[in-house]
């Protein structure tokens, strides 16, 4: 399984992976919009390079191992290949964009201005790869710094911790190892700068330790509703057998009283004969 | 106009608003019409339409349970008009769905390509059912308005016999997708605020559905009691309050020890996000439940109708904070807090009304209101019978037919013209004017020539000691990223500097005739010819347009030299010129006649290009 390594340490900001990944996947130049203030992905712009403090982080789709957007699809447009890149088939498309509020890294975008709009993200050039035309993502074929590197994930997890241990500059941790079930795209950092994007949200509500019934941060997605769609045939099966049942004791019920009051009748009757008699 | 004329008006004119702003949505998309972007993907529609419709239209099953399970016969009343609200909900829903979705048309995909982990997926499939559901159970209403025809008394007498199994598979059905709307935001965990989100969200919004079930049949009865001067039956009327009480205090029990037994308690008084909570629960439960358990003022209908509408509102707001509102990336960012655009509040609006107004055609038309008396305590007088064009309609039918076109006619068209270039304008950065176009100490330039402009600090950038030369004197063939584009646009053809439309046009610079041509001189080549002194004219919009000792006097021909000319020009002239005296340049003799010089990197590319122009009276030296 194919993976990417980006050492945020080694960044320099050039930019050169976001220009790569346009001229590859053929994107527009783009037009400024509102939202692209935050962090600069666009359904134009697959990655970018984010600034923070004198650190630059790379931005793009994780290619998580147990994708949200996967499992959220109604219609399974979003598909991980056996490579280990998420992609998507826009012939399946309805465009309902679940995927979009599903996935924790809120990672995919919409082609808001076209009224044939489809969803866009990184796919590790999955096509191109694939094809033959190139043996690696654009991204980190074209970077100066070796700051991007792509490998098997196994390899690639190994040098991180190598790198990690072999310097104590960075951090010891290796963000997308665990997270949300563990992604495909992974980052180390320098102690100075944590990557804190999946807690990003949470941390915001000011209490990162918290977790208000949240499910743990190295669940997937996909397991988070696991137990409410595993409980659909029962829900389904129960409510027709708690509705037939309750029928059938109504129905019982109403026909004992119905009987009894015809008994009362039929005695009533004969009484009143007997009176009469 | 008597009450129900007023409201088929209203309607009617709701309904050409959005009719017009709906054509909107279709032609321009999404990003355009509605304030969704890709920080709130889900919005009003998705929140009201899908979510807040498919409960509200909770009725239809809850009523059913209580009439054809329960047994409780005396509900008898309400049950066809709760049935037939709910059908026409989830057509709502559908149709409000379809303007939500990117691609509409794609929609039968989720009957083609399976997804079975994905609720979505479930929500779908559970309303599609429900929906062919409701329709059989909603048919005898159509069918018995023809019992002479043999074969629709058949099929009739067939769903009769149906009916009790039907009913079981609807309430089945509407359990599984009402709860699923809940576990939809269970995929989100690190977006819903914790107030909000809970494992038991499934739980939540089915009792919520109920609760907003009892308190919809409310609000739609007493609303047709009072638009067709009908009197309620008290007995209905009390059950359905005393069953909402229930409801409402499971809802309420559910909902906060849920959030007791989580630790969101804390969360509860702090932010934008226990707002939204409070509001949503003064309306759901606060205001409901006062009402509804006064002595006195439970009885009064109006009471009963602000107290049920109250109810209403707070679940829709439940559902509408979970799709989209109370979103932590929503509520943090204030910048981009989300709010309904006003084409999504009025589709949303006419997609209402549609139902609404198909409603009360099925009250007019249909035996809606049955008047089978099933006890001999109900009151059978206060239903009026309705034959279609009598006394409800205000005047006769035809003059109605007449003004209710009329008013959607004129609703339609009015909006459909103030509609105008602003509102569906593209929400990109604003187009500003040139002013200081050349040298000035801040440009605003548009790099990419695609109309939109950033704020270049040219001194600053002077100050750096970076060269001129590095962005003043890059301008290679093909290279369309300079500002020379701007004017000398083609190749090797002459450009239009001035570009006459544009400046005329209202969709640019807007400027009336007479700002340039004389406004004495009336018609004709005359008109034509009368144009003031270029260099004063321009100089009036663009402060800093021309260069010192600029050529240009009069803007007769508006025409440039091609790309290539003018750099050529610009390069060879000068260098040439100053070849003359610079004994520098003269040392490191720059051979411009020499094209490979600067045409070195590209050769047969450009040769390549060159071949398939079409050359208009030029040599063309090749590179």
């Amino acid at each position: 399984m194919k993976a990417i390594l980006t050492d945020v340490t080694k960044c320099i900001g050039c930019a050169a992976c976001v220009t790569a990944c346009k001229e590859t996947n053929n994107l527009d130049k783009g037009k400024p919009r509102e939202w692209q203030k935050s962090d600069g992905l666009s359904s134009d712009n697959w990655t970018s390079v984010l600034r923070k403090n004198d650190t630059y982080i790379r931005k793009q789709c994780r290619h998580c191992l147990e994708p949200a957007c996967e499992s959220v699809c109604p219609v399974g447009a979003l598909h991980r290949t056996e490579s280990g890149a998420v992609v998507y088939d826009e012939d399946k498309c309805l465009g309902c964009r679940y995927c979009m509020m599903a996935c924790p890294y809120g990672i995919p975008r919409y082609e808001w201005d076209s009224p044939v709009p489809y969803i866009r993200k990184c796919i590790m050039c999955h096509d191109n790869i694939a094809a033959g035309i190139i043996d690696q993502p654009a991204c980190t074929n074209i970077c100066p710094t070796q700051a991007t590197i792509y490998g098997n994930r196994d390899d690639l997890i190994k040098e991180a911790k190598r790198r990690i241990k072999s310097d104590p500059k960075y951090l010891d941790h290796i963000y997308g190892e665990t997270e949300v079930g563990g992604t495909n795209v992974i980052y180390i950092t320098s102690k100075d700068e944590k990557l804190d994007f999946l807690t990003y949200y949470t941390n915001r509500l000011g209490d990162p330790e918290k977790k208000y019934g949240y499910p743990d941060i190295t669940q997937s997605i996909p397991e988070t509703t696991k137990i409410a769609m595993k409980s659909v045939p029962p829900a389904f099966l129960g409510m027709g057998a708690i509705m037939t049942g309750a029928y059938w004791i109504v129905q019982r019920r109403m026909k004992i009283e119905k009987a009894n009051k015809d008994a009362n009748k039929v005695n009533n009757d004969k009484n009143n004969e007997v009176g009469n008699g | 106009m008597d009450r129900i004329s007023k409201a088929k008006s209203v309607l009617w004119i709701i309904l050409g608003i959005a009719g017009a702003v709906g054509i909107t949505r279709f032609i321009f998309g999404l990003g355009v019409t509605t304030n969704l972007t890709d920080n709130t993907p889900w919005g009003f529609w998705i929140g009201f339409d899908v979510m807040g419709g498919v409960a509200l239209a909770a009725g239809g099953f809850v009523i059913a349970a209580i009439n054809y399970i329960f047994g409780n016969e005396r509900m008898h009343p309400i049950s066809r008009a709760a049935i037939l609200t709910a059908f026409l909900g989830y057509i709502a829903v559908a149709v409000g769905l379809l303007f939500d979705l990117g691609l509409p048309w794609n929609i039968w995909h989720m009957m083609v390509f399976w997804n079975p982990h994905s609720p979505l997926f479930e929500v779908g499939w559970c309303v599609m059912l429900y929906l062919s559901i409701l329709f059989l159970e909603f048919a005898p209403v159509i069918l018995e308005k023809w019992p002479e025809r043999k074969l629709l008394a058949k099929i009739h007498a067939m769903l009769e016999k149906v009916k009790i199994p039907i009913v079981i598979v609807g309430i089945m059905l509407s359990t599984l997708h009402q709860s699923s709307l809940g576990s939809l935001f269970l995929a989100m965990p690190f977006k819903l605020h914790p107030i909000w989100y809970t494992p038991i969200l499934p739980v939540i919004f089915f009792v919520s559905a109920i609760c907003l079930g009892l308190t919809m049949v409310m609000v739609e009865g007493l609303a047709t009691s009072y638009l067709y001067k009908k009197e309620e039956h008290p007995y209905v009327l009390n059950t359905l309050r005393k069953s909402a009480i229930v409801m409402l205090l499971i809802y309420a029990a559910l909902r906060f020890g849920d959030i007791f037994y989580r630790g969101a308690d804390k969360l509860l008084f702090t932010g934008t996000a226990s707002i939204l909570f409070w509001l949503e629960i003064s309306f759901t439960l606060i205001i409901p439940l006062i009402i509804f358990s006064t002595k006195g003022i439970n009885k009064k209908v109006s009471w009963m109708f602000v107290g049920a509408f109250s109810g209403v509102f707070g679940i829709v707001m439940n559902r509408l904070n979970v799709g989209g509102i109370a979103h932590v990336n929503n509520i943090a960012e204030s910048a981009t807090f989300y709010l309904p655009s006003f084409t999504e509040i009025t589709i949303s609006a006419g997609v209402v009304s549609g139902a609404v107004l198909i409603f009360f055609y099925f009250i007019e038309n249909f035996n809606v209101w049955e008047e089978k008396p099933v006890d001999g305590t109900l009151e059978v007088k206060s239903i009026p019978k309705f034959s279609s064009n009598k006394v409800y309609l205000g005047s006769t039918k035809v003059t109605n037919r007449i003004k209710f076109s009329f008013f959607f006619v004129i609703a339609f068209g009015v909006t459909f013209a103030s509609i105008s270039g602003s509102t569906i304008e593209n929400k990109g950065i604003e187009e500003v004017k040139v002013t200081k176009a050349r040298g000035g100490d801040t440009l605003i330039i548009d790099g990419n020539r695609d109309g939109f402009a950033v704020t270049f600090k040219h001194e600053f950038h002077k100050s750096k000691n970076i060269e001129c030369g590095s962005c003043h004197h890059m301008n290679k063939p093909g290279d369309k990223s300079t500002g020379c584009y701007e004017c000398h646009s083609g190749m090797y053809s002459e450009g239009d500097g001035f570009k006459h439309d544009w400046h005329s046009s209202s969709a640019g610079a807007g400027q009336s005739c007479f700002k340039c041509h004389d406004q004495n001189v009336s018609k004709g080549k005359g008109f034509i010819k009368s144009i003031k002194k270029a260099k004063d004219l321009c100089l009036e919009c663009h402060e800093d347009m021309f260069v010192k000792n600029s050529n240009i006097d009069k803007y007769e021909t508006f025409k440039t030299a091609s790309y290539a000319d003018a750099m050529h020009g610009l390069c060879v002239n000068c260098h040439e010129e100053t070849l003359k005296t610079d004994s520098t340049l003269k040392r490191l003799k720059p051979n411009l006649a020499n094209c490979s010089n600067c045409h070195k990197d590209d050769y047969e590319l450009k040769v390549k290009q060159m071949r398939g122009k079409k050359l208009m009276n030029k040599s063309v030296i090749l590179p």
